[in-house]
């Protein structure tokens, strides 16, 4: 059973931008598309650590702004030539609020 | 079969008729002349090169052209005319591109009472202002429309100038408070169609058939789509947008209209290309008397259709 | 028979009494109410009737004849008080009807927002025949204004009507892009070109603050200061269920009134039907849903079987000649692809949304043809796999054709301006070949397109390949990235001659081959349009580089450098207290002196920038741009003041320069320095723009560099005055500006122009002055602080949400 934990209006997240969650185990990066999706991933390129969340996001995908590795949102898997993941959370848009799902919480503890 | 037929009045269009070009010529392709024998007789010998006379003349402007005044003009057929009353003429050249596919004259009989236009708004200046109309006893009318003004968007003439597609209106004079509603409302005008007519370098005209409740220009309207971005690959035409004396609303926001080439008045059209005219009561006129069927092309296909049955 | 009572006379009762009397004439007796002083009219073509398209009699869905007929006793004009749910009886204001089934179909209510100045006459709302009569008689003289709050679908075909009246509209919305939640931005661009092009005004991210006026309505003012003005107010910008009745009765009422598959409310007796339900958590605006209700409620009163299941919805505008289809979802949800096609040469646009191999959204604009093809696809859960590839183009070409990379160009009217330089059209270029003239050499030779600059020798080699076919072959150009086939000369020509002041505007006319561009367009875009449009474009953070967007220098472990602007080199005791006073402060590990003669704090963490910039703020210092494709520095000497070879007063220059300069975006960045003497001590000839102060005046040289490539400048001309020197450096930046690719520095686009033809410009005083101009109006919005900006959105800095105290579980 899942446990989706309010986090801020949808607003409050530019669109084709990010806005960063504080967890006590470091950053995530909560997205947001041309097409008022949402996504949650770690805020570190699985390269050299960049914070995606400062990156340009396209279609569903952002770009590192440290040496443009372009990481799908949907899945944390580095596109092109590059190889690598990064790790991505269920969010979702209710009623205008961006929810992410409490699992985010206890399965970065084990990462 | 409904057999009372209202006692038949000289509708505001007298003649229509079609004429097409042969080589470096426009000849006769079809004519609706009602009683008038001897007007139909003398078109029928009758071509024109580029040009000259009336259709001759709207094939070399590419243009829309209203001719009121017969005598010592251009208009080769005046005798003939003036025998059987006919005293104004409006020519429509439909182009594809720059192909001119045909010419649709229409010609009418003045006098006091027949009230109705058929007008042709041009750009000037980014305002769409009177070219030329023909108004028969709609006199105070022409005078207001002559100095009326449209700008994109805004009234009929403008509204078909930016939609770049036929429009038709209804209680022309009870719903707009303009000066211009205002006379078309004292003149008993009440429904009115208009037609973007694009011209063969670019740019283009609108013409509007305006028709009164008395001496109806037309007693059944009808605007078809034939668009591929509307109707597909096929060639077929749906109907939009339409009113009859008759049968009431033609239009139905639930179920579609629609018809494939060579079947009917429209499918004709979409088969020839050319506008179509049919006269005699028949499943195809609508049990009206005559009716015309005019094409209009926009990206090298037929875009829309408009009719109007009398 | 048995008395059935309904309370409203909308689409859906209207359709609960079709079907209920069709299948059994003798069930029942009916009582209708209607506030509205009349019976059932087809709702949702309004529209037409506002434009004039259609007349009222013509919507009429049931007239006094059909009530009599079917014995339905009308009670219009009349509204129902209260619902006695003990005594089985409807009071209404003439009476009490007593009933054996009770249906409720109250429809629902605009909302109105509640500005100052709302409840003004002259703002309306847009719901039924007597707001429709009353905007029509607002239009009673030509060009009269007025304003339409709210761009979505009911509030488009107000607008579109009133502007057939005559009015001259206005349309204030909320969202970024019109009919945010049927279309994506990119239809909702060419719905916004399409209603533009009828003279209605789009004013797009408008927020209403207040409705202006005495005794009547006169304009709205919105949040950002515009005002427009106004005689009408159509305020559609959205309804609610109207459950008030049902609600006071007692009934279980949420959003709207709550009913089972069954239509019937937390009391069987009472039913309910249309938008004033509320099913399974979804409420229902559009006509499809309602009529399915209808259909199951008359089943259910005739005690038959019958359930109501929600069904995918299209949407389509009701205004004569705009061409939109949308259905299905195509916003939110993971595991999704896109599939994108423009026709720019028909202003068409189609976009799939595809998951799990089946079709789960379509927004289509221009061209519709196939829209119920796609709507069956969706509705239907089509397994699409095995025509994926060739989908996108409708079920007549299952086989495939591909989209014309050059239909852009092909679609250019005669009249478009392809040679900025020389002033060369379309048309002209088409007439040249159409003389002979086959290839490049001929063109350039007959009509001098391609001549000059030489920055539109791609779109000429499009219009030879467009006019002459397979004859001609282009010779390969780098496109701008993988989202099109266009170079960056190509899409900068186009943003020139076709006006275009969009990001969608560029996607759209030039084919963009992505939905929303990616990281290697987007920076380039947004700088064109900012340049070309510097008062209609408004500049885009999002499709900037973080440095530029955060307006600092990201470092290799995400921290951030911060460097304050010292004008042309020169600082005060207070400045430097106040850097070391916020070095202390935000624990900043390095200071350094940059070769910009500056002082660079190192290591600033994200959420600190906007405090640290307000600290250099009070003090008096503004950015420096130190992370700008823009004006850096303008290096200096000491000049006559203090050293015995200066000419001239090269600090003071190098001051004025940098405040005539600073703020200006430019392709890349922009170094200047001025040296007092030919010695050089500022390194001026290493820089973009250098200028050497001579006895006889100023020698202003560009095109230097000292990166990897490193270059000496080359002097452009030597003028007499300082007030010269100032012009010419504003002219050939603003022709560097206008004319360069985007990350071109000034020496790789002189390599391309050619140095006689930037001295042309510059010499060419008619020239030098509209370039001056053009610099100076892009001034009038750029040269300003971006850091006291941000500073008032600081909280734009900090993290959206802190959850470190929260538990794991």
């Amino acid at each position: 059973m899942s446990t989706w934990i309010d986090i801020a209006a949808l607003d409050s997240v530019p669109k084709r931008g990010a806005r960063l969650i504080k967890t006590a185990l470091g950053c995530v990066a909560v997205f947001r598309t041309g097409t008022d999706e949402v996504f949650a991933l770690d805020n570190a390129c699985p390269h050299k650590n960049g914070p995606l969340a400062e990156g340009i996001v396209h279609d569903k995908a952002v770009t590192c702004p440290l040496h443009n590795w372009v990481i799908s949102l949907e899945t944390g898997m580095v596109q092109g030539e590059d190889t690598g993941q990064v790790a991505t959370y269920p969010a979702r848009v209710v009623d205008g609020r961006i929810t992410l799902d409490a699992a985010f919480l206890k399965q970065r503890e084990v990462a | 079969m409904e057999t009372v037929m209202e006692a038949p009045t000289r509708t505001f269009i007298e003649v229509s008729e079609v004429w097409v070009p042969e080589g470096d010529r426009l000849v006769l392709g079809s004519g609706s002349y009602g009683t008038l024998d001897s007007f139909a007789a003398a078109s029928g010998k009758e071509s024109f090169t580029k040009g000259e006379g009336l259709p001759g003349k709207a094939w070399a402007e590419g243009r829309p052209v209203v001719l009121k005044e017969f005598d010592g003009s251009y208009f080769k057929r005046t005798e003939a005319a003036k025998e059987v009353g006919l005293t104004s003429a409006v020519a429509i050249p439909v182009f594809d591109g720059k192909r001119l596919k045909a010419v649709l004259v229409t010609l009418c009989a003045d006098d006091s009472e027949r009230m109705g236009a058929i007008e042709v708004w041009s750009e000037k200046e980014g305002l769409l202002t009177l070219d030329e109309g023909y108004f028969g006893a709609a006199k105070h009318f022409e005078f207001v429309s002559q100095h009326t003004q449209f700008p994109k968007g805004q009234g009929l003439p403008g509204g078909v100038w930016s939609a770049k597609t036929p429009i038709l209106m209804r209680d022309l004079g009870s719903g707009y408070r303009f000066v211009r509603a205002e006379s078309a409302e004292k003149a008993g005008l009440t429904t009115g169609i208009g037609l973007p007519v694009p011209m063969p370098g670019g740019g283009h005209f609108v013409v509007t058939l305006l028709s009164a409740k008395g001496t109806p220009l037309a007693n059944r309207f009808e605007i078809w789509d034939a668009r591929s971005a509307k109707v597909g690959t096929k060639n077929e035409a749906v109907l939009i947008d339409g009113i009859c004396k008759r049968d009431g609303a033609l239009w139905s926001d639930e179920t579609e209209r629609r018809v494939g080439a060579w079947k009917g008045l429209i499918g004709k059209v979409l088969g020839t290309g050319l506008p179509v005219l049919e006269t005699g009561p028949s499943p195809v006129t609508a049990n009206y008397t005559s009716a015309v069927a005019l094409p209009m092309y926009a990206h090298g296909e037929v875009s829309h259709i408009v009719a109007w049955y009398s | 028979m048995k008395n059935a009572v309904i309370i409203g006379a909308g689409m859906a009762s209207g359709r609960v009494l079709e079907h209920l009397i069709e299948a059994d004439p003798e069930a029942f007796n009916f009582t209708l109410f209607n506030s509205e002083p009349r019976g059932n009219y087809n709702r949702i073509m309004l529209s037409p009737v506002l434009s004039g398209e259609k007349s009222y009699a013509e919507i009429v869905t049931h007239d006094d004849g059909w009530y009599g007929q079917n014995k339905v006793t009308c009670r219009f004009g009349e509204a129902v008080t209260s619902i006695d749910r003990e005594a089985k009886v409807v009071r209404g204001a003439n009476g009490d009807v007593p009933y054996d089934k009770l249906i409720i179909a109250t429809g629902s209510a605009p909302f109105i927002i509640p500005v100052p100045g709302h409840d003004l006459p002259g703002v309306i709302a847009y719901r039924d025949l007597d707001d429709t009569n009353a905007m029509i008689d607002a239009a009673d003289a030509p060009g009269k204004p007025a304003v339409v709050i709210g761009g979505g679908l009911l509030g488009l075909e107000a607008a579109a009507g009133l502007a057939l009246r005559g009015m001259s509209v206005t349309v204030i919305h909320l969202n970024g892009h019109l009919m945010e939640r049927q279309l994506d931005p990119a239809a909702g661009y060419l719905l916004q070109k399409d209603l533009e092009n009828r003279g209605i005004k789009v004013h797009c991210n408008g927020a209403t603050k207040a409705i202006l006026g005495t005794d009547r309505v006169e304009g709205v003012e919105l949040d950002d200061g515009t005002v427009y003005d106004a005689s009408l107010v159509v305020m559609a910008v959205g309804i609610r269920p109207e459950a008030t009745v049902a609600k006071n009765a007692g009934l279980e009422v949420n959003r709207g009134i709550l009913v089972n598959a069954q239509m019937e409310t937390s009391d069987p007796d009472i039913l309910a039907v249309g938008e004033c339900v509320e099913f399974d958590g979804q409420l229902f605006g559009l006509v499809a849903p309602l009529y399915d209700q209808a259909k199951v409620l008359a089943k259910i009163l005739l005690e038959e079987e019958g359930s109501f299941v929600p069904k995918e919805l299209s949407t389509k505008l009701k205004v004569t000649g705009c061409d939109l289809f949308s259905a299905g979802d195509f916003a939110e949800g993971e595991g999704r692809e896109d599939i994108v096609f423009r026709d720019p040469a028909r202003g068409v646009y189609r976009r799939l949304v595809i998951e799990d191999d089946q079709l789960v959204g379509a927004v289509m604009y221009g061209d519709t043809a196939d829209s119920n093809w796609f709507f069956g696809l969706i509705r239907d859960k089509t397994e699409i796999a095995d025509m994926r590839d060739t989908l996108i183009f409708g079920p007549a070409f299952q086989g495939g054709a591909p989209s014309d990379p050059l239909s852009a160009v092909a679609a250019l009217p005669r009249e478009a301006e392809i040679c900025g330089c020389n002033g060369i059209c379309k048309g002209q270029i088409e007439d040249a070949i159409a003389a002979g003239a086959t290839d490049l050499t001929a063109i350039k030779a007959t009509t001098k397109a391609s001549a000059s600059c030489g920055t539109c020798t791609g779109l000429v080699e499009q219009v030879l390949a467009v006019t002459l076919g397979d004859d001609f072959v282009i010779p390969a150009a780098q496109s701008i990235c993988a989202c099109t086939d266009m170079t960056h000369e190509d899409v900068r020509r186009m943003i020139k001659s076709q006006e275009l002041k969009s990001m969608e505007a560029v996607w759209q006319e030039c084919g963009w081959k992505t939905s929303c561009g990616c990281h290697v367009c987007r920076p380039a875009l947004n700088y064109y349009l900012l340049a070309d449009w510097p008062l209609e474009y408004t500049d885009d953070a999002q499709s900037r580089f973080i440095n530029e967007r955060k307006h600092a220098n990201i470092q290799k472990d995400g921290t951030f450098s911060v460097v304050p602007r010292m004008w042309g080199g020169i600082t005060t005791p207070d400045e430097l207290r106040a850097i070391a006073d916020a070095a202390e402060k935000f624990a900043v590990p390095t200071v350094k002196v940059t070769g910009g003669q500056r002082i660079d704090l190192l290591g600033v963490k994200g959420e600190d920038l906007p405090a640290i910039w307000k600290d250099l703020n009070d003090a008096g210092m503004v950015s420096g741009h130190a992370y700008s494709k823009g004006l850096r520095t303008v290096k200096t000497c000491v000049g006559t003041d203090h050293c015995r070879f200066g000419t001239q007063d090269s600090t003071g220059l190098g001051i004025k320069l940098e405040k005539t300069l600073w703020g200006s975006w430019t392709p890349h960045k922009l170094k200047l320095a001025v040296s007092g003497c030919p010695r050089n001590c500022a390194e001026a000839t290493c820089k973009d723009i250098g200028v050497i102060c001579v006895d006889s005046g100023y020698q202003i040289s560009i095109g230097g560099a000292a990166g990897m490539d490193v270059r000496e400048t080359e002097l452009l001309c030597q003028v007499a005055t300082e007030a010269e020197t100032i012009d010419v450096i504003k002219a050939v930046t603003q022709s560097y500006r206008e004319n360069a690719k985007y990350l071109d520095r000034i020496y790789k686009w002189v390599g391309k122009v050619g140095m006689d033809w930037v001295k042309e410009q510059i010499e060419d005083l008619d020239n030098r002055a509209a370039l001056v101009e053009r610099f100076e109006i892009s001034q009038s919005v750029y040269r300003k602080d971006p850091w006291a900006e941000h500073v008032t959105k600081a909280e734009t800095y900090q993290p959206i949400a802190d959850l470190t105290l929260e538990a794991a579980e």
